[in-house]
């Protein structure tokens, strides 16, 4: 990268906002996936829209890739850095431009952190709804870009049902508002496309997100059962009985043991817990709360353990959320997957992940979003075992086919990124991920943002409509036309 | 170009493609605001219909899609159209996932009948548009429609987990899938939502579902003016109440709130809404059972079943006691009568107006300076040709406006689908 054009960023974001040093630039080189690895040619931290603007323009006029980054907490290298390229930070937009109770709305700037949210709202009765389990650290702009969920999805959905209206740089500098506070805005739905689009349309720089009212009871509990076919078959119950709990989660044996060695959730010793939650108007949730608890028992839970206040359901979500970050106490490495199925093929998906753990001789832990059927298999391996950080990748792509073989997803909320590019075409056919580079090449004709993300193969955009002429690149043949 | 063919060649080709048959000439019943197109063309199956599409595409003919045909004049009037793609005959329910709480449904399926066919395992789609017997779920998705229970349950486009398209290069192509969750790829399924037929063919669609509710309340709220409404709905969202449905009903105010849940809860909370409603000092009512069916029943069609101009109009729920006082002044000062029904509590609400064509165009054009971009809009969903010829009928897009027609471009290169009556002009 030339120093000219460094000097320019470096005009814009000033020179506390740049980061050129090759050694600095280490800081940046993953997200939470830290197995994928790539550096930089200079990191930019902006403080305002227009210095995003400026930088995406500079990016445009000269052809640079840029990458746009939050804190960091993704896992699947959605902000995995391209060499050569500009990684804007996006940390210092960190405001919250308005709060709006009455019309229960709160913007706020793509830095700012998911918790923050709640905490900004909370005093009045009020919060965000998706809750990642990295929601103390995640940013907005990130959840933005890979429509994160959380456990309490299955009730109150995702970050797209959440996010009304966005102001975005597009890869060419133009500023561009899509909705608003209010709903049904005539257009097309562009926000419902830029949610979960993982930075690869445009660089998010302002968010208007909904907010919930505090439900008027919470009740949980946790559920000990003997196998997780057994915790599965009550999953199946209380979703079959006609019940939306605010969230069904299950760890079973090995996390329950991980969790338990990181921040001791006091769980009972079981082969699979169920954390079941219910919210709502009180009438409703002691009535439900009781049904959960008969389907439980009903199902041969061995323990039934409910929250007597809110520091006991604390403690048990604690247990939950620490899951990912606590197999480093039973596995010195491990390889999460984020697979989705039917959730009534979960027995089915199961009984094969355990075969196929007998069969690679790697330890598998499951903790996952049972009420909509996000697994997060964690294959468990020793990096300085050779060949173990193969056999577990392959061990970890198996259980996405089993995933595809019922009708499931390769990612409920981690995203593609860069580490399942080459999985998304076991999901889609050529001509299904071709209509999704349609927009692509909408927004990006130039491929420079974030490029090499989601999409396993480069093409080219051509111009529409007109006469169809070979690109340089093509007649190449490094790229083809679609 | 489409008018070098005569309607007999013109047919004979579409049938190749469509499917024995399937064409016949449109006859006025057939019209879109005056404007009786030259084909209508009934593809017998998925593959038929794409290929028509493609054969469209190639002679550049204008292509609308129909589906049930209950929302085909929302937009400005069409200069022309030559063929309407209609899904009516692709109308299977083709999978329900009981146990997994979705359903796959072909575009041609009738809202009703795809719900009457879930509720045998206890589950809906909950969406309850007008006329739910002749809306199709194509027509529904496209046009990302809903009735009272958004308040609860949302639009299309938040139920919505995946959907099979038909692409103008006739490609059948899939976007998302058949699990709740899933973010692998692009949501186009998502973008298609609300498109209005502008960018390729829905042909089926996957929804979540929801269990149907056990027991249900209405609580009627008779007020004497509509000065205090915004208030008692201010009062009640900031309740932790969960109503499924919140409908105010103008110029003789009423308002609708609805609970479905379990027996005792439904019941508590119609007693709680009744009691804040009682505290304003209004005549309050809670009805169930088939007296509170028959309200929904009369209710649903409001205000399309009488003649006049219907504006969709979107606020900020905060802003309803204001909007309702400027409605009631402006419309005394441009001589127009009106009526108003709809999601008090989201924002969206369905105006109609009587009165002087010129005088609507300045009602409407005084109410839009209140809505800025992104704040509000008004939307005309039905007016007379006339009216429409006169106004920007979707009103103010804002500096969106290019993405969305880089979008359409790119779906829709040489602009066959529904020219000219996007938003826009997209």
């Amino acid at each position: 990268m030339d120093n000219a054009f460094l000097d320019e960023l470096e005009r814009v974001v000033g020179n506390d906002g740049i980061v050129r040093d090759a050694a600095e630039l280490l800081t940046y080189e993953s997200d939470a996936l830290t197995r994928l690895r790539g550096k930089p040619a200079v990191a930019v931290l902006p403080d305002s829209r227009a210095q995003v603007q400026q930088v995406i323009r500079l990016c445009h006029k000269s052809g640079v890739p840029f990458v746009a980054r939050g804190h960091g907490t993704g896992l699947s290298g959605g902000a995995l850095p391209v060499s050569d390229g500009v990684l804007i930070v996006l940390t210092r937009l960190n405001r919250i431009i308005d709060v709006d109770i009455p019309n229960q709305r709160i913007t706020v700037e793509p830095g700012v952190k998911n918790l923050e949210v709640t905490r900004q709202v909370a005093p009045f009765g009020y919060y965000y709804a998706p809750d990642p389990s990295s929601q103390v650290i995640c940013s907005i702009g990130g959840n933005v870009a890979e429509n994160s969920g959380g456990a309490h999805c299955l009730k109150y959905g995702f970050t797209v049902h959440h996010v009304l209206g966005l102001e975005v740089i597009l890869p060419d500098g133009e500023l561009v508002h899509l909705g608003g506070p209010a709903v049904d805005p005539p257009g097309l739905d562009l926000i419902g496309v830029l949610v979960g689009s993982e930075g690869t349309l445009a660089v998010v720089t302002q968010v208007t997100l909904r907010l919930l009212r505090q439900p008027q009871a919470v009740r949980t509990l946790l559920a000990a059962f003997d196998s997780t076919e057994t915790a599965g078959n009550a999953v199946s119950d209380v979703i079959g009985s006609g019940v939306i709990p605010a969230a069904i989660e299950m760890m079973d044996r090995l996390t329950i043991e991980a969790a338990e060695a990181a921040v001791h959730p006091k769980f009972p010793n079981a082969n699979a817990v169920l954390i079941v939650e219910i919210d709502g108007p009180i009438s409703e949730v002691t009535e439900v709360f009781d049904l959960v608890q008969t389907i439980c028992q009903r199902n041969g839970a061995s323990v039934i353990q409910v929250a007597q206040d809110e520091s006991e359901r604390q403690r048990i979500w604690m247990g939950r959320k620490a899951a990912f970050a606590a197999m480093g106490r039973v596995s010195p490495n491990y390889y999460v997957q984020d697979g989705v199925i039917p959730r009534t093929k979960l027995p089915e998906v199961l009984r094969r992940i355990r075969t196929l753990e007998i069969e690679s001789g790697l330890k598998i832990g499951n903790v996952f979003h049972a009420g909509d059927g996000n697994l997060h298999p964690l294959v468990c391996y020793d990096q300085s075992v050779e060949g173990q950080g193969e056999l577990a990748e392959k061990v970890a792509n198996e259980i996405l086919t089993y995933c595809l073989d019922v009708g499931g997803s390769i990612t409920g909320e981690h995203g593609i990124g860069a580490d399942k590019v080459h999985q998304l075409p076991k999901m889609f056919s050529e001509d299904d991920l071709d209509t999704m580079q349609l927009v692509r090449c909408a927004f990006d004709p130039t491929n420079l943002c974030n490029p090499g993300k989601v999409f396993p193969t480069p093409r080219l955009c051509g111009e529409v409509p007109g006469p169809y002429r070979r690109h340089p690149v093509e007649e190449a043949g490094l790229a083809e036309r679609f | 170009m489409a008018i070098e063919f005569s309607i007999e060649t013109l047919a004979t080709a579409a049938e190749l493609q469509a499917g024995p048959g399937t064409v016949r000439p449109a006859v006025s019943f057939d019209a879109i605001d005056g404007v009786v197109p030259r084909l209508i063309v009934e593809p017998s199956d998925t593959e038929r219909l794409a290929s028509t599409l493609a054969w469209a595409a190639r002679e550049n003919l204008r292509v609308v899609v129909r589906g049930g045909g209950t929302k085909l004049e929302w937009g400005p009037s069409p200069t022309a159209v030559d063929l309407i793609l209609s899904t009516v005959r692709l109308n299977a329910l083709v999978d329900h996932r009981h146990g997994d709480l979705t359903a796959t449904v072909q575009a041609g399926a009738k809202l009703g009948e795809v719900n009457r066919q879930l509720k045998q395992h206890g589950q809906w789609l909950p969406l309850d548009p007008p006329w739910p017997d002749r809306s199709t779920i194509g027509g529904v998705v496209a046009t990302n429609e809903s009735g009272p229970r958004r308040h609860r349950y949302g639009t299309p486009r938040d139920l919505i987990i995946g959907m099979h398209l038909a692409r103008v290069d006739g490609r059948l192509v899939k976007a998302g899938g058949i699990v709740v969750k899933n973010v692998a790829g692009y949501d186009l399924a998502r973008l298609f939502t609300g498109s209005f037929g502008s960018l390729g063919v829905i042909v089926a669609a996957t929804f979540k579902l929801v269990p149907l509710a056990p027991a249900s309340r209405t609580v009627v709220v008779e007020l004497p003016t509509p000065s205090s409404v915004g208030a008692l709905v201010a009062d009640l969202l900031g309740k932790q109440l969960g109503p499924t449905a919140v409908e105010l009903q103008l110029p003789q105010p009423r308002l609708l709130i609805r609970f479905e849940s379990v027996e005792s809860a439904a019941e508590q909370q119609a007693a709680n809404a009744a009691k804040l409603a009682e505290g304003y000092g209004w005549k309050v009512r809670v009805l169930d059972g088939d007296d509170e069916s028959a309200l929904w029943m009369d209710y649903s069609r409001r205000p399309f079943e009488t003649e006049g101009t219907v504006i969709k109009l979107s606020i900020l729920p905060g802003e309803v006691s204001g909007t309702l006082a400027w409605l009631e002044k402006t419309t005394i000062t441009h001589q127009l009568t009106y009526e108003l029904s709809g999601r008090v509590g989201v924002g969206v609400m369905y105006l109609k107006l009587d009165g002087e064509d010129e005088a609507q165009e300045r009602f409407l054009k005084e109410l839009r300076c209140r809505l800025p971009v992104g704040q509000g809009s008004a939307t005309i969903v039905r007016a007379a040709s006339n009216l429409k010829s006169r106004v920007d009928v979707w009103g103010p897009v804002g500096d969106g406006l290019n993405i969305m027609r880089a979008v359409k471009n790119r779906f829709d290169p040489t602009g066959i689908l529904n020219p000219g009556r996007g938003p826009g002009g997209l």
